[in-house]
């Protein structure tokens, strides 16, 4: 009985880490099905600090926009001052935990970001980059 | 005290207590009570409005028994006058020579009645209007939203009335007081009047003034007592509006780039269109599915401005024609008249950063109650006081604008 519950605690603090490995590894396999990769850290990261003009606007625009440049803080939306929880999966475990969300959010900051989509090369860099801090 | 120094023809005066500590402690907080509900009458100062309602309230209801236990001069039986008396002592006043009474006298006798039950009937509107509109109070859900808004023109309108009643009064005692020579405001302060040797002195009763002034006192204090032990993390929040219908999804999809702003916000109309135009939504692409638009959409609909969840609903979708779908609740004339007072320093500050961001004032956005009173216009800490004082006294110049000098007069050289 005690050992169940030991075992069942450790599982507890194991299986968010398995299942965000899980989700980026899978959507990162689903990328080089795609024939993309492989897939660098280094890249990810000068894609995340990269600016982009805004076609509208004028106005340059990145990743640390919103998200600031320490991804273990929180960054704060352009418009409406919300509160984004850290990227980092290190300062806030719930982080590409999700398979759904983690394509829901590449599609809406990408098309805001970069003002188009991001490749499946892309994506897997930024992948590789947020899941090493 | 200066009237005195006249010649008078009566040899012998001497001076007694006419009016009671009660009744000049009544008096005095009734003028505060008024005086604080009608700086306060903005949505805003809601708590510090009802506090000055229910005060002036205990104080009619203390009165009706004082007048009946409260002494001479006190008591009701010693300015029972009938309307003859009243009429007849205004035309002996208006003719420069009205009988001097050592009590009330009959015309302002009729005045402390027509005060006293004007101020019964504000304070029963005020709780209509208050269970009506807001849903609070003793009177909650006694009537609809309709109703409640009738009560509360009712309301500001006796309120016009006992402020014309307040000027008839002050222009009686004045004239009372140049006519018979004498201070009666002063008499108000000290409840002692100059009479003729013998007359009937009233007590002070002192026990019932403390208990007066230590009830309210205690109610003061127990009614913002939210106040002295709020945090800036958690502000005190005066009214706390009923839970709303709530929906995990919708707060976790809508609440991810802005405030979740609740569906009771705008019509289901416009809900149903901005979801619609989901892909182009304020300029992003919004990437949502099927089934995630349809529960978003439905959880929206059924919970729209349409349905008077709350009066900010009610009066939101009252002031949208019928054939507009506005997409920000920022056009709605609801909206826009409620914020007009709000300066453009104001939305520009850093901790407010715009007008989507309800939350930076209203204490309950999350919720989306709205309630009056529930909110703080962000100022920097130790200015808080200041900006209060200085939109407290704006107010005040404003109401009263009748005291101030003109402010181009030339000045007269000749």
């Amino acid at each position: 009985m005690k050992r169940k519950l030991i075992v069942i605690t450790a599982l507890m603090f194991v299986m968010p880490m398995v299942v965000q490995a899980d989700a980026i590894s899978q959507l990162q396999a689903d990328y080089q099905a795609k024939g993309a990769g492989p897939f660098s850290a280094a890249a990810g990261e000068a894609l995340w600090n990269k600016p982009f003009k805004d076609a509208k606007s004028g106005k340059e625009r990145r990743c640390t926009t919103c998200h600031t440049t320490d991804l273990t803080q929180a960054g704060k939306h352009l418009r409406t001052g919300k509160v984004i929880e850290p990227m980092a999966p290190s300062a806030n475990p719930k982080r590409l935990t999700k398979i759904k969300k983690i394509k829901k959010w590449f599609v809406r900051n990408c098309k805001w970001t970069l003002g188009r989509e991001c490749t499946a090369q892309e994506k897997g860099d930024l992948l590789a980059f947020l899941k090493s801090l | 005290m200066q009237t005195q120094t006249e010649e008078n023809p009566v040899a012998e005066i001497t001076q007694a207590r006419i009016w009671n500590i009660p009744v000049r402690l009544f008096h005095w907080m009734l003028v505060s009570c008024f005086i604080t509900a009608w700086l306060t009458r903005d949505d805003r100062y809601l708590d510090i409005h009802l506090f000055a309602g229910y005060l002036m309230a205990a104080l009619i209801l203390f009165r009706l028994l004082w007048g009946v236990i409260g002494g001479p001069y006190a008591r009701f039986g010693d300015f029972a006058f009938g309307w003859r008396e009243a009429w007849g002592y205004t035309k002996m006043a208006l003719k420069g020579c009205p009988p001097r009474f050592i009590g009330h006298n009959p015309a302002g006798s009729w005045g402390i009645y027509l005060l006293l039950g004007l101020g019964s009937l504000i304070a029963i509107t005020g709780l209509l209007a208050l269970g009506g509109e807001e849903g609070h109070g003793p009177l909650a859900g006694l009537l609809n939203r309709p109703q409640g808004a009738l009560a509360h023109d009712l309301h500001e309108l006796l309120a016009w009335v006992m402020l014309g009643a307040v000027a008839v009064h002050l222009l009686g005692v004045l004239v009372e007081s140049i006519l018979h020579r004498e201070n009666l405001i002063g008499s108000m302060i000290t409840g002692y009047k100059s009479v003729p040797p013998g007359t009937v002195s009233a007590t002070a009763s002192r026990p019932v003034a403390a208990f007066m002034l230590v009830a309210t006192i205690a109610a003061g204090f127990s009614w913002f007592y939210g106040y002295l032990v709020e945090t800036p993390e958690q502000p005190y929040r005066p009214f706390i509006g009923q839970q709303l219908p709530d929906n995990a999804l919708w707060r976790e999809e809508c609440g991810a780039c802005h405030l979740a702003f609740h569906p009771s916000l705008l019509p289901a109309r416009s809900w149903r269109v901005m979801m619609q135009q989901q892909a182009s939504h304020f300029g992003e692409d919004l990437f949502l599915e099927q089934d995630a638009i349809d529960e978003i959409t439905t959880f929206m609909a059924d919970n729209a401005a349409e349905q008077e969840l709350t009066e900010a609903a009610w009066k939101i979708n009252q002031s949208i024609p019928e054939t507009e779908t506005p997409l920000r609740i920022t056009e709605t004339q609801y909206w826009i008249d409620k914020h007009s007072e709000i300066s453009m320093q104001i939305w520009e500050s850093p901790k407010v950063n715009g007008k989507v961001n309800c939350a930076a004032c209203h204490l309950d956005a999350d919720d989306g109650t709205f309630e009056d009173a529930a909110m703080r216009i962000p100022v920097e800490e130790d200015q808080s006081s200041t900006v209060l004082f200085n939109e407290m006294f704006q107010k005040a110049a404003r109401y009263f604008s009748f005291n101030s000098a003109p402010p181009n007069r030339l000045d007269d050289k000749g």
